[in-house]
């Protein structure tokens, strides 16, 4: 009975499949067995990029479209507006009518999903590999225009606003930690307004601001197609240069400055929940820029503080002091990964305690694990099960979802990085990590200056059910 | 010792499954169809091999995939089933108190050493069996089966941290209770199955603070043995050196007391359960009813009928009340299953104000489905779908684990995975129609709802009928 907080998605819908996933090629090497993922890409004239990456161990294949807009630089007046396009997605294009995308790919034996994110918006499917060219020719269908009018604006903000109740509103802790902290460590308006949106804007949504979004922002040169698993390349290429390559190139309009400045004061705020029962602490670090060797390191500090029960904050919190039952952290933290973003990014930290414990108990439980890292470099066998921990996790980031992780990273280093293959980079770069950058990143990033801590107090009757 | 090896590949071929062309009738002239479908590909079901040890244990080796990894879970006959009814939640205590350190490792040191394996152990405690392992990277293989032996053989379940453990199970109950999901969930258990342990979802706090090392230990003991066990490797390993290991660290564990046998009588007929939320701006809608389990002949078609109703995202439950109505976001319908034993249930959070107009839509879905038999068109395409879904299941290591431990709990026999694609497609139309209307009867089911009272009361009265 072990409570986890409720997904935070933005997403067309919550899928119902156990874990699937589906593996990719190893090496083996004289440091042990090695992950390599084999990839080509390549652009076509119009300017979308192409990411293949075959795998025929399971007779299934992912296809993916992201487009570069997410839910950071929707329009000023129209919060959450970046969402609800992706639920209009699915509503019909010229040769698919309302539902008829989604029965598509489910009668073909596959599964479908969309999900909304701070720097892309994407939409993907897994199927029996015999039907890619038909998800090819669908994408290519909705990335060509929609063919929606205002019932279907209509029936897709009421559906938006009841995901926003379920997830949020209705919900003890809802919204905690993911829409709270963002909001109040960010300055900047594109990394710090409510993504979910507020419920008067997306009232004022209508077909012409879709209209607007999809001709500004789903042009395929502002977009990446992967297609990943059981595939034949030569004739996958020649599906996407017919279904896609007509499909003219738009102007895009300039990138929004998403620059964040430095943090130099602690922020703390206070929510009352009055649906909750226990009290809850957040807290939010500014991480180093992607790429950087202070990233890989901060990958690391993420993974000796805050991942498995090994970890210090376990150990610290949980094990040593009582004060709650887990720790649970991320960079993109309930949205994403330490991979799959692009600008001003924040590390993650939820916990849940009891009454007779102050979140200040907490805080100092959390210092005590964080602040040895700060003064001290990390001796060689914390680096090196850090490393062992980072090494698994990224596979099993890969095969997540039906091999849908691995299709998520290469989309999202064609995209921000054009270049896919850095998802064969990832290892090296952890391992080129030394005590002496750990310490010196963790000195600069673990600052409590550089930190947003939330308390949850709630105001609930204490289990009000009975 | 009996060992039997299971050499032959099992085929499940999509050839098959690919019943139909896709459903765009009715269109306008003017639309393009979509291209045709590439040929089939086989998908073979991995190879297993499996063994029995002296005292009992059953062992099931599956070698999938590439990645360097391996799935390692020592599955347990025990659970809630083994509680008494003021022994809620003794088995997720016993669980957890089960991590706190074994005679040679102390808590820390296991967490550390599976970390260092790339891993993290889980334990699992469900209604009638517990799972205790976890995933780490391949080379690590051998070291976790006796790291998980360890656990699962010599616990220590240590008086000082038991008071620790009990708080933080009170603090996630505490919390779940104020989740309008899980409060209908346990009103609709309890409604089917009373003080059964199916019907026991939360503890109350004062029975949880009673329980003593003594309990803890006592349950462990009754509980846990090697006759009721069953361990799973999957993934990337060296098989003879992975047998190897798996002997060394199980045998010589006792057999252990054999499972406990306590079948449920859940309750049909019609039950109305409103539990106040007040100014809830959703309702959480629950309903459903007992239905045939897994090991029933009709549970197939009662797959099938599940998907089409609700249980996909085309389904006609969330078609009409999501994507023609706007009512909802995430409606599902799902089967629930227990060791013999099944629910069929359909779950929505639905704006309050129309609570009454979802469910008039939720039963007059069932009903149309009692009342006509499918299309052909729609049928194949929910067939597919399920076909597709199953390859999707089996094609990883933790899907393939849960496959295989379903299997093995229900005692399905061999053949149950291997024959599920041919079960799929000989259902038929007649079959859901029939299926609907045998077992899906809305005069027997039990209805949940949490939200606002004072709007919602008035909408349910039209569902409202005497408990036979």
């Amino acid at each position: 009975m072990t409570f986890r907080a409720r997904a935070s998605l933005l997403s067309l819908s919550l899928l119902a499949l156990a874990t699937v996933a589906m593996p990719a090629p190893a090496q083996t090497t004289k440091s042990g067995p090695t992950f390599h993922v084999p990839e080509q890409h390549y652009k076509l004239a119009n300017g979308l990029k192409v990411v293949l990456s075959p795998d025929a161990t399971v007779p299934t294949a992912v296809v993916a479209v992201y487009y570069n807009i997410g839910f950071r630089n929707e329009p000023r007046d129209r919060t959450g507006f970046a969402h609800l396009f992706e639920h209009l997605m699915f509503q019909g294009s010229k040769n698919l009518g309302k539902l008829q995308f989604v029965r598509l790919v489910e009668e073909n034996g596959g599964i479908l999903n969309g999900s909304t994110r701070f720097d892309f918006t994407n939409y993907f499917q897994v199927v029996p590999s015999n039907a890619v060219r038909r998800i090819l020719w669908a994408e290519a269908d909705r990335m060509k225009g929609l063919a929606i009018d205002t019932s279907n604006v209509n029936n897709q903000r009421d559906v938006v606003k009841n995901e926003v109740r379920v997830n949020v509103i209705n919900q003890p802790y809802g919204g905690f930690p993911w829409i709270d902290l963002p909001i109040h460590a960010n300055t900047n308006w594109y990394n710090a307004h409510n993504f979910y949106g507020d419920m008067g804007d997306l009232d004022k949504a209508n077909l012409a601001d879709a209209t607007s979004f999809f001709h500004t922002y789903y042009a395929p040169n502002n977009a990446v197609l992967v297609v990943t698993g059981d595939i034949d390349i030569a004739a996958t290429k020649q599906w996407i240069e017919e279904y896609f390559s007509k499909i003219p190139a738009a102007t895009l309009p300039p990138k929004p400055d998403l620059t964040e400045p430095k943090q130099t004061e602690e922020k703390r705020f206070t929510r009352i929940d009055s649906l909750a029962t226990r009290p809850a602490i957040g807290l939010a670090y500014h991480v180093p820029e992607r790429f950087t060797p202070e990233w890989y390191a901060f990958g690391l500090l993420d993974q000796i503080l805050a991942q498995g029960r090994d970890s210090r904050f376990y150990q610290e919190l949980v094990q040593k002091r009582g004060l709650t039952g887990g720790v649970d952290a991320g960079i993109n933290f309930g949205l994403g990964n330490q991979f799959d973003y692009q600008g001003p990014m924040l590390w993650e930290i939820q916990a849940f305690h009891d009454a007779d414990k102050k979140g200040d108990d907490l805080l100092a439980g959390f210092d005590a694990a964080i602040e040895p890292l700060r003064t001290t470099p990390v001796d060689q066998a914390t680096l090196d099960r850090a490393l062992v921990k980072m090494r698994s996790s990224l596979y099993a980031e890969m095969e997540q979802f039906a091999g849908f992780g691995r299709a998520n990273l290469l989309a999202s280093f064609a995209l921000f990085d054009n270049d896919p293959d850095r998802i064969n980079q990832l290892e090296r770069g952890f391992a080129q990590v030394t005590p002496a950058i750990l310490l010196h990143t963790a000195q600069e990033y673990l600052r409590p200056t550089n930190r947003t801590v939330e308390f949850i107090v709630p105001a609930a009757k204490p289990d009000s059910s009975r | 010792m009996t060992q039997r090896s299971f050499p032959r590949t099992v085929a499940c071929l999509f050839a098959l499954a690919m019943l139909a062309a896709p459903i765009l009738e009715a269109q306008s002239p003017a639309r393009e169809l979509p291209p045709p479908l590439g040929k089939p590909k086989p998908f073979l079901l991995p190879p297993k091999r499996e063994l029995t040890l002296p005292n009992g244990i059953k062992v099931t080796l599956v070698r999938f995939g590439t990645v360097p990894k391996v799935s390692i879970y020592c599955d347990v006959r025990t659970g809630h089933i083994d509680e008494k009814s003021n022994e809620v939640a003794l088995s997720d205590v016993t669980g957890e108190m089960m991590r706190e350190g074994t005679t040679t490792r102390s808590a820390t040191q296991i967490e550390q050493q599976v970390g260092g394996m790339g891993g993290s152990l889980s334990i699992n405690v469900g209604d009638d069996d517990a799972s205790i392992g976890g995933t780490v990277l391949s080379e690590h293989g051998p070291e976790m089966v006796r790291l998980v032996a360890d656990v699962v053989r010599n616990p220590l379940l240590p008086d000082s941290e038991l008071a620790r453990v009990v708080a933080n199970e009170a603090r996630d109950v505490a919390i779940s209770r104020s989740q309008p999901q899980s409060i209908a969930r346990e009103q609709f258990l309890k409604t089917l199955y009373g003080d059964h342990p199916y019907g026991r979802v939360f503890p109350t706090d004062a029975m949880l603070k009673s329980y003593t090392i003594a309990q803890v230990k006592d349950f462990y003991a009754r509980n846990f043995g090697a006759a009721r066990s069953h361990v799973y490797v999957v993934g990337v390993f060296d098989e003879a050196q992975m047998e190897k290991a798996v002997r060394d660290a199980f045998t010589g564990w006792p057999a252990g007391h054999a499972p406990t046998s306590k079948p449920p009588t859940p309750h049909m007929g019609r039950s109305v359960t409103l539990l106040d939320r007040p100014a809830a701006v959703q309702s959480t809608i629950m309903l459903g009813l007992p239905v045939p389990n897994p090991a029933s002949r009709d549970y197939t078609a009662l797959e099938v009928t599940d998907a089409m109703l609700g249980g996909t995202f085309g389904s006609r439950i969330t078609t009409n009340i999501r994507e023609n109505k706007g009512y909802t976001y995430s409606p599902f319908s799902f089967i629930g299953t227990h060791y013999h034993d099944a629910y069929w249930v359909q779950q929505a959070d639905v704006t309050t104000k129309f609570t009454g107009a979802s469910l008039k839509e939720i039963f007059g879905e069932i009903d149309r489905l009692q009342k006509e038999a499918p299309g052909t068109p729609e049928l194949d395409g929910i067939k597919n779908n399920m076909i597709g879904l199953f390859t999707l299941r089996n094609g990883s290591r933790g899907g393939i684990v849960n496959q295989l431990e379903n299997a093995d709990l229900q005692g399905l026999g061999a053949d149950y995975l291997s024959g599920y694609v041919k079960r799929v497609l000989a259902v038929t139309p007649a079959d859901v129609q029939r299926t609907t209307a045998t077992y899906l009867k809305p005069d027997q089911m039990t209805l949940v709802v949490v939200g606002d009272k004072a709007t919602v009361a008035d909408q349910l009265a039209p569902y409202e009928q005497p408990v036979p």
